[in-house]
C-alpha cells in the first residue's frame, strides 16, 4: 500500500506542486510573521540592555499611567530636589537626573523634521557616563541657549556646529549647536531625532520645573545591583521608587513585548486567512485527483485493500505533501519577514534591522499548522476515496451510486451558517469579542461555500452569457463552468474568501469616511482647523492659539486637549479639555442636560452614555484623582448626546487640564473667520503664527475631511495588500484546478480539435471558463462582504459609525480585476490544452 | 480504387503516394507504414482492414490530417497536406472532413442537435437545413435531438457521431472501427446508414474495420500487413474477408 501510495506521488508531481504551492504560501505568512516578531524582540532587548548598561539603579515614580499616545510618558514624574540625597548615598559612585518630552526640531527650510519614529527633547544628563548617548562632535550644552542633536539628524539636515536652530515643544526657541551625540556606534536610536539641553533648560523647554522622569545610579565596585537598590530605598519618599537596571530593561523590553504580541497577532490574523483559502485548494486538488485516480482506487479495493487502507494512502499523502510544502514553507518565511519589513518601511514605520531571530517555534509551529491544515483538507476527499465500490474498476464513474443528495446539503450548509449567524451576532452585539467574530467569520464563509453549488449553475451560466452568445468557444466554456456546480463553486470559493474580506474592509472604510464626515458637519462649526504633525497624532504649542485669538480676523479661536488621565474609582480613564468660553460657539455636541454656561473650571461635562453608565445626576460632584493636582471634587453641569468626537466621556477646561498635564501643548484649534473676512485675508492673517510653530497645520475643514479620508484610505490600502497573499493563493487554486480539469478532458479536447476546433478558440473556451470562475468567486464574495459590512457597522453605531456607504465604482472594479485575474489564471492552463497532440488526446483513457 | 495513381487521378477524394510513417529512432525504429501508395475514389465506400499491427489506423490518420508523414504526400481532394500549417489544417478537418470514432465521440455538455452542428459552429457557419433534415432524418434521430449523450445508447450515440460527420457535406468522411463498441444489431444499424450515405446521399467513406462483417457493407477493401498494401477486393463479402484475414495472419 506504502509503495503505490509513493509511486502515485512521484507520478503526479505536477499535480501535487501547484497545491503545494499554496501550502508553502500560507506557511511562509506564519513563519514569517514569527521571524519578524521574534527579530524585533531582540532587537529591542538588546537595545534596552544597552540604555540601561552604564547603570546599575533606576529610580522612579510607583505611579503608572496609560497614555493614549505612546510617546507620552508612562509614568508619573519625580521632585528633582531627590538628586542631591540620592548622591549622599553611600556606595553611589554617579547619579544623573533625566527628563524627557516632545520636541520636534525645525530643518534648514523651515519645515518640521517629522517622521514616524519619536521625535523628543531631553535632558543632556551624563553625556557618556550613566547615559548611553555619548558625544561625537563638540561638547555637552549649557545653559539656555544651547543644544545638542543626534548625529543622524545633523548629518541628514546638513547642520554644523554653531548653527542656530529652532525647536518647537511647551516652549518654542531657537538654540546654538555646539555638539552631536550618537548612541553607542550607531548615529541615532532607531530612527528617533531628538535635541538635548542642559537640565534646567530643558524644565523649562519641556514645561516641567522641578521634575525629574527618572534618576539613573552607577554604584561603586563591589556593590551589587541589589544592595544599592537596598540603600537608595532608605533615602526615597513615598511614591518613589528604586529598582535595578536589569529589573528596569526587563520590564522595559516586556512592555515593548507585549505591544508586538498584538502586532503579530494582527499580522497571523492575515495569514490565518491564507492557510483557510489554501484549505480550499487543498481540498480541491485532492477531490479532483480522487475522481481521475477512480479506477486505480477501484482496482485496489478489488484487489483486497480495505476501505481504511485506502483512506489512509489519501491522507498520508495528503499527510506527505503539507510536511514537505511546510519545510519550504519555513524557509520562504524568512524572505516573507524580509518583505513585511518593506511594506512597514513604506507605510514609513521603521523597524530597526538586526540579524534575523529564528527560534524553535518558528519551526516548529509552521509545520506543524501546515501539515494539520494539509491533512484535514485532504480528509474528505480521502472519505470519498474509500467509498469507491470495487465494480467501479470495471465499470467507470456509472459504477458509483449517486451521491448525498441536495436536501443533506441544504441542511448541512444552512446549519453552519447559521452558528456562523449566531457567533457573528454574538461577538458584535454581544460583546464576544474579536476571537468569536472570527469564529463566527469562518463558519459563516464555510456556509457560504457549502450552499454556493445550488447557486453556482445558474450563476454560471448567467456570467457567462456574453461569452456564450460571441460564439462557440465561449458556449462551451459556458457549459464546462456550469457542468460540475460542486467543483465550480469550491474553485470559486477560495477567491470568495478573499474579495470577501477586501471587500468588507473597503465598504468599512467607506462608511467610516462617510460617518465621519457626517459628524463633522454636524458637530463642527468651523472655518479652519488647526492640528498637529503626523496627521493630528502630535501637539503644537499653545502660544499658537493665545496668539491667533489676538488676530481682529478671526472671531473665534477654541483650543482643545486630548486624551489626558485620570483615576475614578481606582480605574483609570481619560479626559478631553476645551477652552469653556468659545467652545459652544464653534461645536455642537448636543447638550441635553444642563447648561454649557455652567462650564467653568472645577466643572467637567460628562457623556449621555457615562451618565447612564454610572448613574450620574446633574449637579452631582464626582472625585477625579489627577496624576498632578491629585483629588478634585468636579461638578457635573451638564451632559452631551453627541460623543463622536468626545468618546472618552468626560470633558474638563482647559486650565483644570493643564495643571495636571505633561506639557505645554495643544492638541486641537478650531478657527472661525471674523464677518466679512474672506479666506484669502484669513489665512494671510495667521501665516506669519504659522511659520513660527511649524509644528501646526490649519486646514479648511473640507481639506480636514480629506486628509482623515486619505488617512482612512492610507490603512485600507495597508490591509488590503496583506489580504493578497489570499486572492493570490485563490488564484494559484483557480490556475490549479483548471489544469487538473483539462487533464481530465483530454480525450474531449482531443475530440474538438478532431472535428476542427483551432488553437485559438480552444484557449478561448478555457479562458472563459476561467473568467467565469473568477467572476463567481467575486460576486459571493462581494456579496458576503456587504453582509459583513452592513453587520460591522450596525454593531458600531453606538462609537460613530452610523453610516453604511457602498463604494460603487471600486466594488464595480474589484469585479472587473477578478475577471482579468481570471484571464491571466487561464494562460498556462490554455497553452497546455491547445498544445494538446490530437491523436495522444483522442487515445487517451 | 486502384494501387496505380498519378497526380492526373481526379476522381480520388484521397491520395496517399509513397508515403511512410516511422516511429521512434535507429534500432528503436518502428515501420507503421513503408511506401504506401493507394487512391480512395469519390462516391465510395471503402475499408481498410488488417490484422493488429498493420498500420491500418495510421494511415487513416495520415490521410485525415492527424498526423504528419515521415516522407511521401498525402492529397485530400487537390490538396497536398503537407503544405498546409495547423491551423489550415484544423480548417481543413472542420469544412471537409467528417470522423466517427469507436467511441467517446460526443461532448456531454452539449445536446445531440448541438454535437451534431458542432463542426458548423465552430466554423461559424449556418447550416444547409434541408441537407441536416436529411442527414438527422437518415439516421433517425429526429425525436432525440434534445437529448443529451448520457441519456442515450451506444447505439444513438454513434448515429449521433454519424450524423455530426455529415453535418459539414464533408468531401471524405473517416470512420475508425466504429462499431467496436456496440452490439451486432446496433452495428448494423450504423453500417447501413453508413452505406445509404453513400449511395442515397453521395458521400465517400473510409473505413478502418478488423471486422469482416462490417466490411461486407463496403464497396471495396483495401489490405494492409506490416506497413505495406498487400491486396485488394472488389464487393467484399465477410466470407472472402474473412478468408483473406486468414491468410494474411499465416
Amino acid at each position: 500500500m506504502r509503495r503505490v501510495m509513493i509511486k502515485g506521488l512521484l507520478a503526479h508531481k505536477l499535480r501535487l506542486a501547484l497545491t503545494a504551492v499554496s501550502v508553502v504560501l500560507g506557511v511562509g505568512f506564519v513563519a514569517g510573521t514569527f521571524v519578524l516578531t521574534d527579530t524585533l524582540a531582540h532587537t529591542f532587548d538588546s537595545l534596552f540592555a544597552e540604555v540601561n548598561g552604564n547603570t546599575d539603579a533606576q529610580i522612579r515614580s510607583t505611579k503608572e499611567l496609560s497614555p493614549v499616545n505612546p510617546a507620552d510618558a508612562n509614568r508619573g514624574p519625580i521632585p528633582d530636589s531627590l538628586l542631591a540625597a540620592v548622591q549622599k548615598v553611600d556606595g553611589v559612585a554617579e547619579a544623573g537626573g533625566y527628563l524627557g518630552g516632545p520636541a520636534t526640531i525645525v530643518g534648514k527650510n523651515g519645515k518640521l523634521l517629522g517622521g514616524q519614529a519619536p521625535n523628543f527633547g531631553a535632558s543632556a544628563s551624563n553625556l557618556g557616563t550613566l547615559s548611553p548617548f555619548k558625544i561625537k562632535e563638540g561638547r555637552a550644552p549649557k545653559g539656555e541657549t544651547e543644544v545638542v542633536i543626534d548625529a543622524g539628524t545633523a548629518k541628514r539636515e546638513h547642520f554644523a556646529l554653531g548653527d542656530e536652530i529652532r525647536i518647537e515643544s511647551s516652549l518654542t526657541g531657537s538654540y546654538t549647536l555646539v555638539g552631536t551625540v550618537g548612541f553607542g556606534k550607531q548615529d541615532n536610536l532607531a530612527g528617533a531625532k531628538f535635541a538635548l539641553w542642559d537640565v534646567p533648560t530643558t524644565q523649562q523647554v519641556l514645561h516641567r520645573r522641578g521634575e525629574f522622569d527618572t534618576i539613573s545610579v552607577r554604584a561603586k565596585e563591589g556593590v551589587s545591583q541589589a544592595e544599592i537598590v537596598d540603600r537608595l530605598r532608605q533615602v526615597l519618599p513615598a511614591g518613589v521608587e528604586a529598582i535595578t537596571s536589569d529589573a528596569a530593561t526587563a520590564q522595559q523590553a516586556d512592555d515593548v513585548k507585549k505591544s508586538l504580541s498584538f502586532f503579530s497577532t494582527f499580522l497571523l490574523a492575515f495569514a490565518a486567512v491564507s492557510l483557510f483559502v489554501g484549505s480550499f485548494i487543498i481540498y480541491n486538488t485532492f477531490t479532483i485527483i480522487v475522481a481521475q485516480r477512480l479506477r486505480e482506487l477501484a482496482l485496489l479495493r478489488a484487489l483486497g485493500a480495505s476501505r481504511k487502507q485506502v483512506t489512509r494512502s489519501v491522507l498520508a499523502e495528503g499527510l506527505i505533501v503539507g510536511f514537505f510544502a511546510s519545510l519550504v514553507g519555513v524557509g520562504f518565511g524568512v524572505l516573507v519577514a524580509i518583505g513585511l519589513k518593506a511594506l512597514f518601511s513604506a507605510v514609513g514605520a521603521d523597524l530597526p534591522s538586526t540579524s534575523m531571530v529564528i527560534k524553535p517555534r518558528t519551526v516548529i509551529v509552521p509545520i506543524l499548522v501546515g501539515v494539520v491544515i494539509t491533512t484535514l483538507s485532504s480528509w474528505g476527499p480521502a472519505r470519498k476515496a474509500s467509498k469507491v465500490p470495487p465494480v467501479a474498476a470495471i465499470r467507470g464513474a456509472e459504477g458509483i451510486p449517486e451521491g448525498r443528495s441536495l436536501r443533506r446539503r441544504l441542511i448541512s450548509g444552512g446549519l453552519v451558517l447559521g452558528v456562523g449567524l449566531l457567533a457573528l451576532a454574538g461577538g458584535l452585539f454581544g460583546g464576544g469579542g474579536i476571537g468569536l467574530i472570527g469564529i463566527g467569520a469562518l463558519f459563516f464563509y464555510g456556509g457560504v461555500a457549502m450552499l454556493s453549488p445550488l447557486a453556482a449553475g445558474p450563476l454560471a451560466r448567467l456570467i457567462g452569457s456574453p461569452g456564450a452568445r460571441l460564439g462557440t468557444p465561449g458556449r462551451l466554456g459556458q457549459l464546462n463552468a456550469m457542468r460540475n456546480p460542486r467543483r465550480t463553486s469550491s474553485t470559486a470559493a477560495a477567491l470568495m474568501i478573499g474579495l470577501g474580506l477586501v471587500s468588507f474592509v473597503t465598504i468599512l472604510a467607506a462608511s467610516l469616511k462617510t460617518s465621519f464626515a457626517a459628524t463633522l458637519d454636524r458637530s463642527v462649526k468651523a472655518d479652519y482647523i488647526v492640528q498637529g504633525p503626523n496627521g493630528g497624532q502630535g501637539k503644537f504649542s499653545r502660544q499658537v492659539a493665545l496668539q491667533m485669538s489676538q488676530r481682529q480676523e478671526l472671531s473665534i479661536v477654541s483650543a482643545m486637549r486630548f486624551n489626558g488621565e485620570f483615576k475614578l474609582e481606582g480605574e483609570t480613564k481619560h479626559e478631553d479639555a476645551v477652552d469653556p468660553y468659545t467652545f459652544g460657539a464653534i461645536m455642537d455636541i448636543d447638550v441635553r442636560k444642563g447648561k454649557l454656561v455652567d462650564f467653568l473650571p472645577g466643572a467637567v461635562l460628562v457623556s449621555d452614555k457615562v451618565a447612564a453608565d454610572k448613574g450620574y445626576q446633574l449637579g452631582q460632584r464626582i472625585k477625579m484623582v489627577f496624576p498632578r493636582t491629585g483629588e478634585q471634587l468636579m461638578e457635573i453641569v451638564a451632559t452631551y448626546h453627541d460623543d463622536a468626537l468626545f468618546s472618552n466621556g468626560y470633558i474638563i477646561t482647559l486650565d483644570d487640564f493643564g495643571e495636571n498635564a505633561g506639557d505645554d501643548l495643544d492638541s486641537l484649534v478650531l478657527v472661525k473667520r471674523a464677518k466679512g473676512v474672506t479666506d484669502a485675508t484669513a489665512r494671510a492673517a495667521v501665516a506669519p503664527i504659522l511659520q513660527q510653530f511649524p509644528a501646526a497645520e490649519l486646514q479648511s475643514q473640507e481639506d480636514f475631511k480629506k486628509q482623515v479620508a486619505s488617512q482612512i484610505d492610507g490603512l485600507l490600502l495597508f490591509v488590503v495588500i496583506l489580504l493578497l497573499l489570499a486572492v493570490f493563493i485563490a488564484l494559484i487554486g483557480i490556475v490549479n484546478t483548471l489544469a487538473l480539469s483539462i487533464f481530465e478532458r483530454t480525450r474531449e479536447l482531443g475530440l474538438l480539435r478532431a472535428v476542427g476546433m483551432g488553437r485559438r478558440q480552444m484557449k478561448r473556451m478555457i479562458r472563459w471558463e476561467s473568467v467565469i470562475i473568477t467572476i463567481l468567486g467575486a460576486v459571493l464574495g462581494l456579496a458576503v462582504g456587504a453582509f459583513f459590512g452592513w453587520a460591522a457597522v450596525s454593531a458600531m453605531g453606538d462609537i460613530g459609525v452610523d453610516r453604511l456607504s457602498f463604494p460603487a465604482l471600486r466594488l464595480v472594479l474589484f469585479v472587473v480585476l477578478s475577471g482579468a485575474a481570471g484571464v491571466i489564471a487561464a494562460i498556462f492552463p490554455a497553452r497546455r490544452a491547445a498544445k494538446l497532440d490530437v491523436l495522444d488526446a483522442i487515445a487517451h483513457v | 480504387m486502384s494501387l496505380d495513381i498519378t497526380a492526373a487521378d481526379v476522381n480520388h477524394a484521397a491520395r496517399a503516394v509513397k508515403v511512410s510513417k516511422i516511429y521512434g529512432e535507429g534500432d528503436a525504429a518502428v515501420r507503421a507504414l513503408d511506401s504506401v501508395t493507394v487512391g480512395f475514389p469519390s462516391g465510395r465506400f471503402t475499408a481498410i482492414m488488417g490484422p493488429s499491427g498493420s498500420g491500418k489506423s495510421t494511415l487513416m490518420h495520415c490521410l485525415a490530417g492527424l498526423d504528419v508523414v515521415t516522407s511521401g504526400n498525402v492529397y485530400l481532394g487537390q490538396t497536398d497536406l503537407s503544405s498546409l500549417d495547423d491551423k489550415a489544417l484544423t480548417q481543413l478537418r472542420r469544412d471537409q472532413v467528417g470522423f466517427i470514432f469507436q467511441a467517446y465521440n460526443l461532448l456531454p455538455t452539449l445536446t445531440a442537435l448541438e454535437n451534431i452542428t458542432l463542426p458548423l459552429d465552430l466554423a461559424g457557419r449556418k447550416p444547409d437545413q434541408a441537407w441536416l433534415d436529411q442527414v438527422i432524418d437518415t439516421v433517425g434521430l429526429r425525436p432525440r435531438l434534445t437529448h443529451r449523450p448520457t441519456e442515450l445508447s451506444g447505439g444513438q450515440q454513434q448515429r449521433v457521431a454519424v450524423a455530426r460527420a455529415l453535418a459539414t457535406r464533408p468531401q471524405i468522411v473517416f470512420a475508425d472501427e466504429p462499431t467496436g463498441n456496440l452490439d451486432s444489431r446496433s452495428g448494423a444499424e450504423i453500417l447501413t446508414f453508413l452505406e445509404k450515405s453513400v449511395d442515397e446521399l453521395g458521400q465517400t467513406i473510409v473505413m478502418v474495420t478488423h471486422d469482416p462483417t462490417a466490411a461486407g457493407y463496403a464497396d471495396a477493401a483495401v489490405f494492409l500487413a506490416d506497413g505495406h498494401i498487400v491486396d485488394e477486393m472488389e464487393g467484399p463479402t465477410a466470407e472472402r474477408v474473412l478468408d483473406r484475414l486468414k491468410t494474411l495472419e499465416a
